[in-house]
């Protein structure tokens, strides 16, 4: 009997979205490690917990902000689904990895919160794939508060600013690991230098940029 | 000394920690907020790296998160009987087995908003039109329920009890025909069987 | 005149066929999803709720195996095994056992959708526009009295695999909408993927359920059964169910027209007395709660509440055999 073909996912908006699409970030090593950071979690160790927080919390406040018409509201609802995440760790098997699976949480957070508002739970499936397929447009269509969009600027000045001026080696490392996703040993190839050495240079630019930063933060 | 802690959570964030030297690394971040707050700032490096533009958390989001799984994990949040629509009358010593009102009382988290009342709340749907135009559905005489006798209280179900309509659930969804037999395990999946529950007043009964 | 009579028994004879070709879509419908093996990701939606789900079903040595999850972080889980279904509910560290039916002798004890099916159900067909890059058909199942929901299904033209399905009440408000985002029809499924996930080490384990009856039959004396049942239901299947906890077990009828099935389980009330009448709903299914003559009778069923609440409260002791007697549509049921 010949195999049955797939069905091809029908549009962006419902395709199983891999977290990755927009970002470098992810990489086998970061998988391993936020797993070891859940099971830490699940063992009640809720510094883990909060390590995981600190580490997706701009990403998922990002990804709701998209998908909501109000994005005043994201930070709101980005943490009841971090929130709902914590409640469902116990379930979390490392199937996926933690972010897929923290995204799919957030987007159905976001899902939940149109649809109660609007009161017409069919119809959410028009508003996000129009959202989410088209990033840009959403982004300008959202009218974000002009403090949060003028303090989102500044940070992205300051960083770029802080990128550019520091020595070559320590650009290199970090924007290898940030932008292009390479793991250490990677890199440590790619600059012939050993892992130490990148991992230092990885460390002292985030500092530089670190001390860039506290100003506009605090 | 510092350093060399910051450059663990550096490596941390990366992915590059070895996992023996976790343990410690967390511990230490369970009491120093600012370790916590230079973890935060790193992954802000990286995102805008990636990605700039766009919202980011304030610098007390993942502080306000913890106080929140803190406030769940304890006592619930004021009744959401709140929620959507104004069928809910909430009534206060009803008699029904654990009383009206959770407002207070230590609850599973798990307790979600009436279902039921929110679709009765809900307008129908424009996109999608079920049935042919020009054909009207017979409408045959619906149980009369005189809005008066009938007194909607949020109840807290006893566990037991939730968990007979749960097992209840499985065994009807065996004989479910195979057209809604999907529809009545996934229901199973995501409602919590029991918790959208309304108890009518015993004036109601025939 | 004579025209117009033809246009009339024409397009008459046009909706029966309409009619005749949507039963056999869904009987090709039920053939798929019984037979097939197949992996898919669906999102349920209800009213303010929506999750996505996984699907794996396998057919091997003649059983159903089945594995049916949440993904979004309920991690509920329904297993079937060769002889048991078990649902893993993490979030209450539990897992419901019960014994499996015989499919077999099942699925012929149930109705098939039949001519007489177009009492209570308009049935149609038309073609729909392309989901998940396939041509479907769209069978519309619209009830024809208030006792029944409605359901509009998209079939894929080729496997007649339903890729999507809104049930929805009499007036067509939608109530429950389930849709695949991928959907894989496999030659072979592994056997790692019908196992459970969820690590219910530390669970309670609570089995109920004991074998079907031999016969679908109304217990004589001592028994229970509904003394008004809506038109179109009839008695498909009888068995005991056994309550933890309890030396006697609950009566289990089921009822069904061959679109939906409504389950009335008749218990002994606990000894703390009647409790107030309670009605539930999750997702397109309702529940009623009552208590009659120191019995608690359960309807649970793919109907709308007031069904199942008319239904429970008809229930009552048998002492002699007369037939159940039928609610005329249209009129009040009392």
């Amino acid at each position: 009997m010949q195999p049955m073909p797939n069905f091809p996912p029908p549009d962006e908006s419902m395709k199983s979205r891999e977290p990755g699409d927009d970002d470098g970030g992810l990489s086998a090593g970061t998988e391993q490690s936020d797993l070891e950071l859940v099971r830490r979690a699940q063992r009640n160790e809720r510094g883990a917990f909060d390590l995981l927080v600190l580490k997706y919390q701009h990403k998922v406040v990002k990804l709701v902000a998209r998908l909501l018409r109000d994005p005043t509201e994201a930070e709101d609802v980005a943490q009841e689904a971090f929130v709902k995440a914590y409640r469902a760790l116990g379930s979390f098997r490392g199937d996926s990895a933690f972010y897929t699976w923290l995204y799919r949480i957030a987007v159905n957070t976001a899902r939940n919160t149109i649809a109660s508002r609007q009161r017409r739970p069919l119809d959410y499936e028009a508003e996000l794939s129009e959202s989410e397929q088209n990033n840009v447009a959403a982004r300008l269509k959202h009218d974000d508060t002009p403090e949060a969009s003028a303090l989102s600027e500044e940070i992205r000045v300051t960083v770029n600013e802080a990128i550019e001026q520091l020595p070559e080696d320590l650009r290199t490392a970090i924007v290898l690991r940030e932008v292009e996703g390479l793991s250490y040993e990677e890199i440590a190839e790619a600059m012939d230098c050993p892992v130490g050495t990148v991992r230092s240079r990885i460390f002292r630019a985030r500092e530089a940029i670190d001390r860039a930063l506290q100003p506009l933060l605090d | 000394m510092t350093d060399q802690i910051r450059e663990q959570l550096s490596a941390l964030l990366d992915g590059e920690l070895p996992k023996d030297e976790m343990g410690l690394l967390v511990r230490r971040l369970e009491k120093d907020a600012t370790l916590r707050r230079t973890f935060g700032t790193y992954a802000l490096i990286g995102e805008t790296l990636r990605a700039p533009g766009g919202r980011i958390a304030r610098t007390d989001f993942a502080a306000r998160v913890g106080a929140a799984i803190d406030a769940a994990e304890g006592i619930a949040p004021a009744a959401q009987a709140a929620v959507a629509g104004s069928d809910i009358r909430p009534q206060a010593g009803q008699g029904a087995p654990a009383s009206g009102a959770t407002r207070g009382r230590r609850v599973a988290f798990w307790q979600r908003p009436m279902v039921r009342t929110a679709l009765a709340a809900s307008a129908a749907v424009v996109a999608v039109v079920l049935f042919r135009p020009g054909t009207t559905p017979v409408v045959a005489e619906l149980e009369p329920q005189p809005a008066s006798a009938v007194a909607l209280v949020n109840s807290s179900p006893a566990p037991a009890q939730s968990q007979r309509l749960a097992s209840y659930m499985v065994a009807h969804s065996q004989y479910s025909t195979p057209l809604v037999r999907r529809n009545v395990l996934t229901s199973l999946l995501a409602a919590d069987p029991g918790i959208t529950r309304v108890s009518y007043e015993m004036g109601d009964a025939p | 005149m004579l025209l117009a009579a033809c246009l009339v028994a024409f397009s008459a004879q046009a909706a029966d066929d309409g009619a005749q070709e949507a039963r056999a879509w869904l009987e090709r419908m039920s053939a798929a999803l019984a037979s097939r093996n197949y992996d898919g990701l669906f999102t349920h939606a209800t009213g303010r709720q929506v999750e996505t789900m996984r699907i794996v079903h396998r057919v091997s040595d003649g059983k159903t195996y089945e594995r049916l999850v949440s993904l979004d972080g309920s991690g509920r889980e329904i297993v079937r095994t060769r002889d048991e279904v078990h649902a893993y509910l993490p979030d209450r560290r539990v897992v419901l056992v019960e014994p499996r039916g015989d499919e077999g002798s099942l699925l012929k004890a149930l109705p098939t959708p039949g001519p007489k099916l177009d009492k209570y159900y308009d049935l149609s067909v038309s073609k729909g526009s392309r989901l998940l890059g396939r041509e479907v058909v769209v069978i519309d199942v619209r009830p024809l009295d208030i006792y029944r929901y409605g359901y509009r299904l998209w079939l894929d033209h080729e496997t007649a695999m339903p890729l999507q399905t809104v049930v929805a009440d009499g007036a067509g408000n939608p109530i429950e909408h389930i849709r695949f985002t991928q959907l894989q029809v496999k030659d072979k499924i592994p056997t790692r993927d019908i196992e459970p996930t969820v690590d219910a080490s530390g669970f309670q384990w609570i089995r109920t359920g004991r074998k079907l009856a031999a016969m679908p039959e109304l217990p004589a004396k001592g028994g229970w059964r509904p003394l008004r049942v809506p038109p179109g239901f009839r008695l498909v299947a009888s068995r005991l169910q056994s309550i933890p906890g309890s030396p006697m077990p609950a009566q289990h009828l089921i009822f069904s027209d061959g679109i939906a099935a409504i389950s009335i389980f008749i218990e002994p009330s606990a000894p703390s007395g009647p409790r107030p009448p309670e009605s539930s709903t999750m997702g397109s299914a309702n529940a009623y709660i009552t208590s009659v003559k120191g019995h608690v009778i359960t309807a649970i069923g793919e109907v709308p509440a007031a069904t199942v609440r008319e239904i429970a409260n008809s229930v009552a002791p048998v002492q002699e055999v007369p037939r159940p007697t039928v609610v005329e549509p249209g009129g009040a049921a009392r």
